[in-house]
């Protein structure tokens, strides 16, 4: 009689009947504790961005006070004005938004096929391939496509860009979409395949279609990482084909103390990407623990 | 279902070429713009190849020459001091937080996307105003420090300092990611060894210790492999923030490999770096796959 | 043209009167626009000097029909670029400008920039108002290539001085030291950690740092190598005397932090008036001045640098301006480098602070003599200076990795090692480096 009570107690996640008193202290300590570590957890992320909104929304007397000052008095918004007078902020957006989408259009057109491959195959051999993408030292490359793409003649353009940032993207879709493909039921494309269906009709019209959240996700974290990218853009971009973390470099080898400016185009840089996340934090937490169990 | 999937496998016998020529563009173009590279590094780094002067083949001389370099040898040493740190503390704290995140409570989807904002942020960006906020005298953090009672700190200014600095940031930024692929692993785990356990009389603590841990092993070390692979990488954050100095207390391999390349334009040798450096990295991610994959078969 | 300057050209010689001469050469009106509709890019190195450029870059567009593509970018940046891009062959700018002291060589033994003296000699590509010869000694020394070509022009000759916070002098009851060891005890009489006052700053970030040494080691009539080039004077007793003092002036007299200074740190801290001395180059000046942005706008001094045991020097760094032998509108980018250089330009670049001229008439400027925007004192400094000066760096080709090892020397001293085996250590070090570097 007694294990069926036990059970659904604790599938309740409640202890038995009888404990009651001591239970409900240990309760009250365990949940306080989790609330605090909590709040410990999540301060320092909070308190950075918090300080980062705050030095960008700031005068220079402001800024350069001590004790610092939290709350600006008055609050500008000449920083962000000064970001794009000065610099061709605009022109740098741009180029980001031209070289990571057209980076993570191309990383999906290859890698999602690519991962559905690997994922049926059970290849793990590809598995490490994509891996060692991953190791290697973006110098080890960057300096050999440097001089190739300067005898070509196409360090003007978007292109070096793009083709190095496929580098990031690649590895990234692939990696997720094995996992979400992995995870999906063979059923229906089994029977699909006895319909009589080729293997890529099959995986276009059944496996797809499935993976959507998949792609979503893949979508998502390959655009993030393309828009962070500092090191090839670094190397590769010319006068007129910066991205937005060269320029916002740039912007600090300069100027003496000028934290408001600095701080408003590190916000504009970022921004995008915070946002993306902000509004799709559950896609990007789902692909991320998904991906993880099939690494 | 064992005899189902066995039947189907026979019959996707036939499929496993077919299914392998999903994966070849995306191979040939990894293969494009990084083989092709590779081998040229490779070309390099026996060559004595100064941008301003003739090149001339010299054998293994570059790789030598890195074995007795002072400040190539010193870098390694810091590169690992520096990963180290940055893998032990994300993976330990990303732990403690994947633990709370698994657990409900009221607000934790918020909770959650605040938590993994600092690694969506352009590390860029972050890296200027870490700077700013280092600042010895203008610095927030300072200021934070002595109004609690503390000392001042140098931060970055100290070669004392600098590095676990770095990692203070590095952990900040990188925590998430930890975070994130434990907690996968933790809410694939099966309810009836806790349920068990209870009914034995174990404590919280325990079951943590004997349950969890084991059971999510494999995740904890995908993520700390992940962790050393982009900490021995780390590029971004240390050139932003301190270009390897002050002088050279916070070059590693990576900054010294870009200052060789872009600095002195010892192309040869810093192809030579590139290589002694990947190989380092592949060893150090082999080991460690190879001790998870022995905890599976446990 | 030719037959009516020359016919002009007799005449003047005959009345020799400066003010004909003048109208006569305009009358022979050099053809500034003989390259319109052309496009140039030009690649500049953040600085004053660059400011200075874009500035009146309507001016030049005015004046030639040239349409002028021209982008600032920082030194960390711009300087590997151009080398990469000028070693490739493709360079995509068509002028660059680039210091002296860093790029000399490496540019000048790839024959990487089109040689000037054609250029030069030209009547139909120079305007008679250039007047090469008024460049001073001192610049056309650092334009000039050990073989003997001139491939580039210089814009602005950067002497350094010491700036110092009159009113902190006031208040320490300290006057201007003459000599390295009378700054070392002023500093260190000015220094009161508890209020947060300290006697002097200057660089202390690797590489940056290292002309702070070699102004110190210019006072003991020393620089760090040969006049060949071919062997290092790093580890002499001078040279390691400048290592101990600008390790105690770091170390005892600076704020906590000048490890990671660089050029930028150092002004902050000057202008936030809380330090006494700053030693650094003349062209930075102009913010310190503003009161918009600076503290001690009201009280900003201009000291020469002070002598040493052996010698009164003080280090000079000269920007230039260059074409790439492959660029493909040559003609358009000489105009540019030579109204850049021109002496109205020049005036332009003091008047604003920017660095001292490499031109000798720029100081008998009536205008510029009487009410220049930063005062006498400034003025005063800069032209002493400008007699006193001397190279900072030596003339090698691996400059960079020797400012890197020695900066690296400096940075450890700060932290408390020993000049001498830090000095010798880098000695050791760069050895290889000069000789391999010598061979090619």
């Amino acid at each position: 009689m007694a294990p069926p009570p036990v059970k659904a107690a604790v599938t309740r996640g409640e202890r038995p009947p009888g404990r009651r008193h001591r239970y409900r202290f240990r309760r009250w300590i365990d949940q306080a504790g989790l609330y605090v570590s909590v709040l410990i957890l999540v301060s320092p992320s909070i308190l950075f961005f918090l300080w980062m909104i705050s030095l960008s929304l700031k005068t220079e007397l402001d800024n350069t006070a001590y004790p610092p000052v939290l709350i600006p008095h008055p609050p500008t918004l000449d920083n962000f004005i000064q970001v794009f007078a000065k610099n061709d902020f605009l022109t740098y957006t741009i180029n980001s938004v031209i070289v990571s989408f057209s980076a993570t259009g191309l990383a999906l057109l290859f890698g999602v096929p690519a991962g559905y491959g690997i994922a049926k195959t059970n290849a793990t051999k590809a598995a490490v391939l994509i891996l060692i993408a991953r190791v290697t030292p973006g110098l080890s490359y960057l300096i050999p496509l440097f001089l190739l793409f300067q005898w070509l003649g196409m360090l003007g353009t978007l292109y070096p860009l793009v083709i190095t940032h496929l580098v990031i993207t690649v590895p990234i879709v692939v990696w997720i979409m094995i996992g979400y493909f992995e995870g999906l039921p063979v059923a229906l494309e089994e029977s699909a395949l006895v319909d009589g269906a080729t293997i890529w009709q099959a995986f276009r019209y059944v496996a797809v279609p499935l993976a959507r959240p998949g792609i979503v996700v893949a979508t998502i974290l390959s655009f993030i990482f393309s828009w962070n990218n500092f090191i090839f853009g670094v190397v590769l971009a010319g006068r007129t084909t910066r991205t937005l973390p060269v320029a916002v470099y740039n912007v600090l080898t300069f100027e003496q103390i000028s934290w408001g400016p600095l701080a408003a185009a590190a916000l504009v840089v970022t921004a995008p990407v915070l946002l993306l996340t902000l509004f799709m934090q559950k896609e990007i937490v789902a692909g991320l623990t998904a991906g993880g169990v099939k690494a | 279902m064992a005899g189902g999937l066995l039947a189907l496998r026979r019959r996707k016998h036939t499929y496993v070429r077919r299914y392998w020529m999903f994966a070849v563009p995306a191979a040939l173009l990894v293969a494009a713009v990084i083989v092709f590279p590779w081998l040229f590094t490779l070309f390099m780094s026996v060559h004595d190849w100064k941008v301003s002067g003739n090149t001339y083949y010299v054998g293994l001389t570059n790789y030598v020459h890195l074995m007795h370099d002072d400040r190539f040898l010193w870098a390694v040493v810091r590169t690992l001091y520096f990963t180290t740190a940055a893998v032990v503390l994300p993976v330990g704290i990303g732990l403690w937080a994947a633990v709370c995140f698994a657990r409900r409570f009221p607000l934790r989807g918020a909770a959650r996307t605040v938590f993994i904002l600092p690694m969506m942020a352009t590390p860029v960006a972050i890296a200027l105003v870490w700077t700013m906020m280092f600042h010895p005298q203008l610095g927030v953090l300072n200021y934070i420090l002595t109004s609690v009672g503390l000392p001042p700190s140098s931060w970055v200014y100290s070669s004392d300092t600098v590095i676990p600095t770095l990692v203070m940031v590095e952990t900040w930024q990188w925590t998430p990611l930890v975070m994130l692929i434990v907690l996968g692993g933790i809410s694939s785990l099966p309810v009836d060894p806790y349920e068990a356990a209870e009914i034995d009389g174990a404590s919280g603590w325990q079951m943590f210790r004997f349950i969890t841990v084991p059971l999510i092993w494999p995740f904890i070390v995908v993520a700390a492999v992940m962790r050393i692979i982009d900490a021995l990488k780390a590029f971004d954050t240390i050139f932003v923030i301190t270009n390897g100095g002050p002088g050279t207390s916070s070059e590693t391999i990576n900054m010294l490999l870009y200052q060789t390349a872009f600095g002195y334009y010892d192309l040869g040798y810093a192809s030579a770096m590139v290589v002694v450096f990947f190989v380092l990295i592949m060893v150090l991610s082999l080991v460690l796959l190879g001790t998870r994959q022995q905890e599976l078969t446990l | 043209m030719i037959r009516r300057r020359s016919l002009l050209a007799a005449s003047t010689v005959l009345l020799a009167a400066p003010a004909i001469v003048r109208r006569a050469g305009a009358q022979a009106a050099f053809n500034w626009q003989q390259f319109k509709g052309q496009t140039i890019t030009v690649s500049l190195t953040k600085s004053p000097r660059a400011d200075n450029l874009q500035a009146h870059e309507k001016e030049f567009e005015a004046l030639t029909g040239i349409n002028v593509l021209s982008e600032q970018m920082p030194e960390q940046q711009q300087r590997p670029k151009m080398v990469m891009e000028l070693a490739s062959g493709r360079p995509s700018f068509d002028v660059t400008h680039f210091s002296l002291h860093v790029s000399k060589r490496v540019v000048g033994v790839g024959h990487w920039l089109e040689d000037m003296r054609p250029y030069l000699a030209d009547p139909k590509l120079t305007s008679p108002e250039y007047d090469w010869a008024d460049m001073s000694a001192g610049a056309l020394r650092a334009a000039t290539q050990p073989d003997g070509r001139i491939d580039s022009l210089p814009v602005e000759s950067d002497v350094w001085l010491v700036y110092y916070n009159k009113q902190i002098f006031a208040d320490g009851g300290v006057s201007f030291p003459k000599t390295f060891d009378e700054m070392l005890a002023t500093a260190r009489k000015l220094t009161d950690p508890a209020k947060g006052v300290y006697g002097f700053v200057a660089r202390g970030v690797k590489n940056a740092n290292v002309p702070v040494w070699t102004s110190l080691l210019l006072g003991q009539d020393q620089e760090t190598v040969t006049p060949d080039g071919k062997t290092l004077l790093t580890d002499t007793p001078a040279a390691i005397w400048a290592g101990e003092m600008y390790k105690s002036l770091l170390r005892e007299t600076a704020p906590p932090g000048v490890v990671g200074f660089n050029w930028n740190e150092c002004q902050t801290s000057f202008m936030q008036g809380k330090v006494g001395m700053w030693l650094d180059g003349v062209g930075f000046a102009p913010p310190l001045l503003d009161p918009k942005v600076s503290k001690i706008a009201d009280h900003v001094g201009f000291g020469v640098m002070p002598a040493g045991p052996r010698a009164h020097n003080c280090p000079v760094f000269t920007d230039a301006i260059g074409i790439p032998a492959r660029s493909k509108v040559k003609g358009p980018a000489y105009l540019y480098c030579q109204w850049a250089t021109s002496k109205q330009m020049a005036l332009n670049l003091v008047n604003m602070g920017g660095g001292a001229s490499p031109r000798q008439s720029t100081y008998k400027d009536p205008t510029l003599m009487k009410n220049n925007p930063f005062g006498q004192e400034w003025l005063a400094t800069l032209l002493t200076s400008l007699t006193i000066a001397r190279a900072g760096l030596p003339e090698i080709v691996p400059v960079t990795e020797f400012r890197d090892v020695f900066g690296i020397a400096l940075t450890n001293m700060i932290g408390g090692a020993d000049p001498a085996t830090e000095l010798r250590k880098a000695t050791a070090t760069f050895r290889p480096v000069l000789e391999s570097s010598l061979k090619t």
